[in-house]
């Protein structure tokens, strides 16, 4: 069993009066691709800066590898890499100059650090335009020289923010290859992320989280795994759905039924078929069925179950 | 076509205004300029307001020289100070107070100066004597030209008044002839006339002005009009770095460089240092071009301490480029860096005496001027180029330069956001 390369008690992050992160913790294993799953402005990026030591946290405890953060920030740094939500590079030096110069801030040099940009520029496919300057790349050609530089050092964890927005298909799966082969090579991988299809494919576990808390933490099919085999919504005409609660409780395949902001909500183990015995019950009551949704059990479920909405609302 | 013109220009007015620094620098920054400016050259445009102070040390056992300086003391343009906090003025005060920069003109008139004034031109050889003016080297010939001529034609006058009317009775006297009193009348203003045109003319005229350096500066010949320029130009030229540096720092904050950097294995102070040490190099080469180019274009000389000129140059670098991190501190944007620079360094370049001579502003101005780098800066090059200094005595200068350094770099690194 993988030991945990960092660990995270009572974070806090405050600007100004609003919390950005409140009272987090989390556990990510050595050598697991971690994702971090939620919407814009839910503390993904915050989470990860502070990981990265880039933010002070107001409160909590870090460790990683063995290192406590906050006294031991120095010895954390050439163990990390970062690659920023936002390109980080120097658009008018080459790929091969960025890639030299952040090799010499941390501590490359020589046919040691001529070796590693060679390395890493192949590990990104970019080792003929080497030579180019930046600012006539493509903008997912400079999301792979981003990781890149991120992965320059020989990092033990990268951390990678959103690494794939607004770049085109054949880039992304790109991207997705090199992150699977570097988990294959045994890094330890923070992933953040706002696309449900990422971190299905890509992670292990994942933390939902929202307004600066988590949500749920799980693997993937552990979190899907607490929708049953999906969720229902039925919105009925009636001013109270108490009375007719212990029916639908009743109903087989139905693990659980709640009132839920005027409709009723049901977990099942086999929507369908659940589906069938809700339609029957309505009938025999004479009760029209006003709107009906049905969830199947994903990630995006799991998270409007847990939130009450959509990821990308 | 119209419409988009001005939507087009809506935007960028939105934008502009909501950047409330930029605003308030491009429009306070104009003002001040004229203000400063204003202020500097009141000395010149309201002569009598603040006239030029020209020290006296009058030797002259005789009362011609007397009569002189009440004559320059009527001149609303000069101020004549014959004593200092209650003592009479003799020459070596006089010399050490040009040195001190605390004056820039002293006049000398020598004990035999009435004698060679007053002596009878055709009977023995005559009797030559030399008023001595002493002149900050560094004064450029603009101010000093007016100030010669003045007292030159004073000199000439002088001369005229005391010479005139013995030579004519000498004429008289030799002529022997009691000459009728209406031929005298007309025959000596003529003759005063062409005597005093012979006065003018002589060769070797009895009285005779001479400008000369403190003897405490080491100048074997007078500055030309590079050795007075070139330092001050040149110190406003290296004070831009402020601006490159500046825009870069805020450049890299920008293109999320900055945020990787933050995460290496890296101190705070040695990313500043980073940063700040290629916009010294810089600075180090454009000094060495200036000073270099103008040494070859304009047969410019470097003085003969080149040790002082390169520990004065690495130290007026230093100071731009510390400054160049507090700006880049202080500014949010480039609007605000644009601004802060060119407030800063046209202020900074007035007061300092790059683009006006110091010594003509009001007193009160010349003190603010101290506080600037630029004043300080500029002083040392001149005593190298044009006083002939050497390599340790200007090292006090630098080492205020180097303060400047230190403060500016030290605020620079206390305020910067690395966030």
């Amino acid at each position: 069993m993988s030991s945990s390369v960092i660990e995270v008690k009572g974070l806090v992050k405050r600007y100004g009066d609003r919390v950005a992160i409140n009272s987090v913790d989390l556990s990510i294993l050595e050598g697991e691709i971690f994702g971090l799953l939620g919407p814009n402005g839910a503390g993904k990026t915050t989470i990860i800066s502070i990981l990265a030591t880039l933010l002070v946290p107001d409160d909590g405890e870090i460790t990683i590898c063995g290192y406590r953060f906050r006294e031991e920030a120095k010895s954390v740094r050439p163990l990390i890499g970062f690659v920023p939500q936002e390109l980080a590079l120097y658009p008018t030096l080459s790929a091969w100059d960025n890639l030299t110069f952040f090799g010499r801030v941390y501590g490359l040099q020589g046919s040691n650090l001529k070796e590693r940009v060679t390395n890493v520029l192949a590990l990104v496919g970019l080792s003929n335009r080497a030579a180019d300057p930046v600012q006539t790349f493509s903008g997912g050609m400079k999301r792979r020289l981003n990781i890149a530089a991120g992965l320059v050092h020989q990092p033990r964890i990268l951390f990678l923010d959103e690494p794939t927005v607004g770049i085109d298909p054949q880039s992304r799966n790109f991207i997705f290859e090199h992150v699977e082969r570097l988990k294959a090579e045994g890094m330890t991988i923070v992933y953040t992320t706002h696309y449900m299809e990422e971190v299905e494919r890509l992670c292990d576990r994942v933390a939902i989280i929202d307004q600066g808390r988590i949500l749920a933490l799980d693997t993937t099919i552990g979190l899907v795994n607490r929708l049953g085999a999906g969720v229902l919504y039925l919105g009925l005409p009636l001013v109270s759905l108490e009375p007719l609660l212990p029916d639908v409780r009743a109903l087989s395949h139905v693990l659980t039924a709640i009132e839920e902001k005027g409709r009723l909500k049901i977990e099942t183990s086999n929507a369908r078929l659940a589906l069938l015995k809700l339609i029957e019950l309505c009938n025999a009551r004479n009760v029209s069925i006003l709107s009906l949704e049905m969830l199947e059990p994903t990630l995006e479920s799991v998270f409007l179950h847990l939130t009450g909405k959509r990821l990308r609302d | 076509m119209l419409k988009k013109i001005i939507a087009l220009t809506w935007k960028d007015l939105k934008i502009f205004f909501k950047d409330r620094g930029g605003v308030v620098l491009i429009f306070v920054q104009p003002f001040m300029f004229i203000l400063i400016i204003s202020y500097a050259l009141s000395g010149v445009f309201s002569a009598g307001d603040h006239p030029i102070q020209i020290l006296v040390v009058n030797q002259d056992t005789g009362t011609q020289a007397a009569t002189l300086l009440d004559q320059l003391k009527d001149m609303k343009a000069f101020s004549v100070e014959t004593s200092w906090e209650g003592h009479v003025l003799t020459l070596q005060k006089v010399e050490r107070l040009i040195i001190e920069g605390k004056r820039t003109f002293a006049l000398i008139f020598p004990p035999n100066f009435t004698e060679a004034l007053e002596q009878d031109l055709g009977i023995r050889e005559h009797l030559t004597t030399k008023v001595l003016l002493i002149v900050d080297p560094n004064t450029t010939n603009q101010i000093v030209e007016p100030v010669l001529v003045t007292i030159q034609g004073l000199l000439e006058r002088a001369a005229y008044r005391a010479m005139m009317p013995k030579g004519v009775e000498d004429l008289f006297t030799h002529l022997g002839d009691p000459t009728s009193t209406t031929k005298s009348g007309s025959l000596r203003p003529r003759l005063e006339e062409t005597r005093s045109r012979g006065l003018m003319e002589k060769r070797t005229p009895a009285v005779t002005m001479e400008r000369i350096a403190p003897t405490g500066m080491h100048v074997k010949k007078l500055p030309d009009i590079y050795q007075q320029n070139v330092p001050g130009y040149t110190i406003y030229g290296i004070f831009w770095i402020v601006n490159l540096l500046a825009v870069s720092v805020l450049r890299e904050k920008r293109e999320g460089t900055f945020r990787r950097l933050l995460v290496a294995p890296m101190s705070r102070v040695v990313m500043l240092i980073g940063k700040w040490m290629p916009y010294y190099l810089i600075n180090i080469v454009q000094i060495v071009i200036m000073i270099g180019v103008s040494s070859l274009l304009f047969k410019m000389s470097l003085g003969h301490s080149p040790g002082g000129l390169l520990i004065v140059s690495l130290a007026a670098a230093a100071t731009a480029t510390g400054l160049g991190v507090l700006v880049a501190a202080l500014a949010r944007t480039e609007a605000q860096i644009g601004g802060l620079t060119v407030l800063l360094l046209l202020t900074l370049s007035v007061l300092g005496g790059c683009f006006i001579p110091r010594f003509i502003m009001p007193e009160w101005l010349r003190a603010v001027g101290l506080a600037t780098p630029h004043a300080w800066a500029l002083d040392a090059y001149q005593d190298l180029l044009v006083r002939g200094y050497n390599f340790w005595e200007v090292l006090p200068k630098v080492g205020v330069l180097l303060a400047f350094a230190v403060i500016f770099f030290g605020i620079g690194v206390w305020r910067f956001r690395f966030e």
